[in-house]
């Protein structure tokens, strides 16, 4: 059992790393069919200074000239226009302070413009230290006194001077590796790129050769029809012959059919006919009369010979009268008539009487299962010899066959109902060969009652 | 039974109050003892209350290492009773850098009790998987003082509801559709997540659809608002639904209408809903990380790499493949049965607690 289990989990576990390939594999094409905008998650947000949030602190008032000046350029005059005078930049206000910065001003300066505008006055912004050094600049400006100023005040900045120009070395230093950090990242992306365009460069090479392939098919297609067109349209003109000839045959087809109908139907009257005559003769209350004897007699002799619930066959059953009696001695009874009209009377009477055929009816009956078999007007020939092998096999072993003669007794055959009136010394000779017993205490005239052994 | 804090729906309040439970069941006589406990049926005892209940070396203290917390570590360095440390893991702080300082502060604090605990040579080291013991063996415990033991958990409550899909969708236009479960931080995958949303709906249905149920804390917003923006730079937001208030009717609607579980955590201790989705038959797709690969085992699609376009191509391989969704969901159904369901983790809890039957 755990063998067993642990087959199945290699099996399974074989069978997923098999479906991670194939993933892996439509992976690999679908990034090449739709890549992402971008290959990373975006990264983590900083806390970002004054000048780059786009917000304004409109209450604060009191400000730093080192808080002011960290950012440089357009971000240094954005954030000082923020502080300042509390609202962003217009457009020729920070392309004037910014030109005054790149005219070599020093970053006081701007804010001093800015801060003792009348638009700073009346904010009133309080900026320490900001008055000296914006006099200082504005000082600077000064022709000649302005000169010797800037000369003494470089002078004594040169220390400061020079740590700032190491700090601005170490500053650019670090830009440049950011630049090339940032540019290596391009380059990937551009290597990426060129990639992706040399996949799709090759995948539209095979495109094209598979479009070559599928115009040649194609066009090959195309000439085998146009040679298939032509035939047919060769045989095409042989077409109203065709046509000429169809609607003949079709004609001679519908008249033969109504030949056949015409056949049938005559065939199908004259049965209804011939089933009608019998019925008739059934009527005649002379034949009724006599048929009530016999079969009075006859229905005597097989009391105490048919237990109660005997399955009987009774073939040419008439008007149903004889079934009615055999019924009235408990036997179940099956009747076959061949005279529609007749079979349709005893079915009135709330007998089973089928109409067909009667000694088909018997062929289609099992081997031993009947406990008699009863016939009304005896048939001759080969239907004769064929009535007495059916019966002696469907016959239990010691089973009763009783033959009678039928209506018109003596008027030979009529409608297909062969009649005839037993022999009795030909009779038991022929039923002895056929491996019945004819009871000999029965003495019916019309009628032989013999035994299965 | 020491714990920072207890609360509905809390993995470690979960695993808290199944172990007691356990415990009870094999004899043992359990408090639980917390500074605060909300919406909890357990009669939960004051923290500093905990030193009038020790009555010697017999007691066993077994704390719920999640957070730093000064109060244990001082009880476990100056208790007489035996100290298990039943550790859930702690978030690297790096995973918060640039999101939010609170949660480095906190999550640096709480690492760094790790040597602390280490050096204490406590009697038990019960880890939620074998990912959060290596914290330990990497500071020297001894492997024998060690044990393995799942977190108890209430999938089978969840088994018990019945499905509410008036939030979640029930999937009836057969869309495909991601589901991910657990609360919204920086080390949770949800921008990976979102791509892998992006190369479905570029590459395969552009219907799909992510169910994200979790919630969001407020000290993370900026984070939440990166993941905002980054699915409204992906135009996903008709194909995004977040639930941070899921019922247990609305999980288990979300679990039943979803192609797979996505879990794309870059670190987790253990991973309940990995368990949720065995037991519920939603077949998983994984990074492998941390503790989620031996979590899913056998019984999912578990990458090494958070790639996007091979998550997306394993949801449509799912949604595709019924033969592979089925063999998915059988094999999480058993691995459920047999290591995760209630009586396996009792088992395992009786194992490794045999040590104190002397």
């Amino acid at each position: 059992m755990s063998s067993s289990r642990a087959d199945n989990a290699d099996a399974n576990d074989s069978y997923l790393e098999r479906v991670k390939a194939e993933i892996r594999a439509e992976a690999d094409a679908a990034r090449m069919r739709a890549p992402l905008p971008r290959k990373e998650a975006p990264p983590p947000r900083r806390a970002e200074s004054l000048s780059h949030d786009g917000t304004i602190d409109r209450a604060r008032r009191d400000y730093t000239i080192a808080e002011l000046t960290g950012e440089h350029y357009t971000a240094f005059v954005d954030g000082a226009f923020r502080a300042l005078l509390k609202r962003p930049p217009d457009e020729p206000g920070l392309e004037a302070q910014v030109r005054l910065l790149a005219a070599g001003a020093p970053k006081a300066e701007v804010l001093g413009n800015l801060r003792y505008s009348p638009e700073g006055r009346t904010i009133g912004t309080n900026v320490q230290g900001l008055m000296p050094r914006y006099a200082l600049a504005k000082l600077g400006r000064v022709p000649v006194v302005g000169f010797v100023l800037n000369w003494l005040i470089a002078f004594a900045g040169l220390p400061m001077l020079l740590r700032h120009q190491r700090a601005a070395d170490t500053r650019n230093a670090a830009q440049f590796q950011d630049a090339q950090l940032q540019a290596g990242r391009i380059a990937d992306d551009v290597r990426g790129t060129n990639a992706r365009l040399d996949g799709v460069r090759s995948e539209l090479g095979d495109a094209n050769a598979r479009l070559g392939e599928l115009k040649g098919a194609f066009d090959q297609r195309v000439g085998t029809l146009e040679a298939r067109v032509g035939e047919n349209e060769s045989r095409l003109a042989d077409v109203p012959s065709l046509r000429h000839y169809v609607h003949a045959v079709n004609h001679w087809l519908v008249s033969l059919q109504s030949a056949i109908d015409g056949i049938e139907g005559a065939s199908d009257a004259n049965k209804a006919y011939a089933d009608s005559l019998i019925a008739a003769i059934y009527d005649a209350s002379e034949v009724a009369a006599a048929r009530g004897a016999r079969q009075a007699a006859w229905i005597e002799a097989l009391r105490g010979r048919l237990g109660s619930g005997a399955r009987v066959v009774d073939l040419g059953s008439g008007d149903g009268s004889w079934a009615a009696m055999l019924a009235g001695l408990g036997a179940d009874v099956a009747g076959f008539e061949s005279n529609g009209v007749l079979a349709q009377r005893a079915r009135e009477r709330g007998l089973n009487v089928a109409a067909g055929d009667p000694l088909t009816a018997l062929t289609r009956c099992n081997d031993a299962s009947l406990d008699a078999v009863t016939v009304s007007g005896a048939a001759t020939g080969d239907a004769f010899a064929t009535l007495l092998s059916e019966s002696a096999r469907a016959l239990k072993p010691g089973g009763w066959l009783l033959i009678t003669a039928g209506e018109p007794r003596r008027l030979g055959d009529l409608g297909g109902a062969r009649i005839g009136v037993l022999d009795r010394p030909i009779a038991t000779a022929m039923f002895g060969a056929a491996g019945f017993a004819v009871d000999a205490a029965f003495g019916g005239p019309d009628a032989v009652l013999a035994r299965r052994a | 039974m020491l714990v920072p804090g207890l609360a509905p729906y809390d993995a470690v309040s979960n695993d808290t109050l199944g172990m007691t439970a356990a415990l009870r069941a094999l004899g043992h006589e359990v408090t639980v003892f917390a500074p605060h406990a909300r919406d909890v049926a357990e009669a939960v005892q004051p923290h500093d209350a905990i030193d009038a209940w020790i009555r010697g070396e017999d007691d066993v203290i077994v704390y719920h290492y999640c957070i730093g917390w000064d109060f244990a570590l001082d009880l476990f360095r100056r208790t007489k009773a035996r100290r298990v440390v039943r550790y859930h893991n702690i978030t690297p702080p790096e995973f918060f850098v640039g999101w939010s300082e609170g949660y480095v502060g906190a999550c640096t604090a709480g690492r760094a009790e790790l040597d602390a605990y280490a050096a204490l040579n406590c009697e038990l080291y019960l880890g939620c998987s074998p990912f959060n013991l290596e914290d330990f063996s990497r500071r020297g415990v001894d492997p024998a003082r060690s044990a393995v033991v799942p977190p108890f958990h209430k999938v089978e409550e969840l088994l018990a509801v019945a499905p509410d899909a008036r939030r979640t969708g029930n999937n009836a236009d057969g869309a495909p559709e991601l589901l991910m479960v657990g609360r919204i931080a920086p080390n949770k995958g949800d921008l990976a997540l979102v791509d892998a949303l992006t190369v479905m709906r570029r590459t395969s249905d552009p219907r799909t659809r992510l169910i994200r149920i979790g919630k969001l804390d407020p000290n993370l917003e900026r984070y939440g608002v990166a993941v905002r923006e980054h699915v409204r730079e992906m135009g996903a937001e008709a194909h995004v639904v977040a639930i941070d208030d899921a019922t247990p009717g609305e999980l288990r609607a979300a679990y039943a209408a979803a192609d797979a579980l996505v879990m794309l955590s870059a670190h987790e201790g253990f991973c309940v809903p990995l368990v949720e989705a065995m037991a519920l038959g939603t077949p998983i797709v994984a990074l492998g990380s941390s503790a989620i690969a031996w979590t899913v085992g056998d019984a999912g699609i578990v990458w090494s790499e958070p790639d996007p376009h091979l998550v997306a191509m394993s949801i449509v391989r799912l949604h595709t493949d019924l033969m592979l969704r089925e063999m998915l969901r059988e094999l999480g159904r058993a691995r459920y049965r047999t290591v995760f369901a209630p009586a396996a983790l009792a088992k395992g809890l009786e194992a490794a607690f045999a040590r104190f039957a002397a």
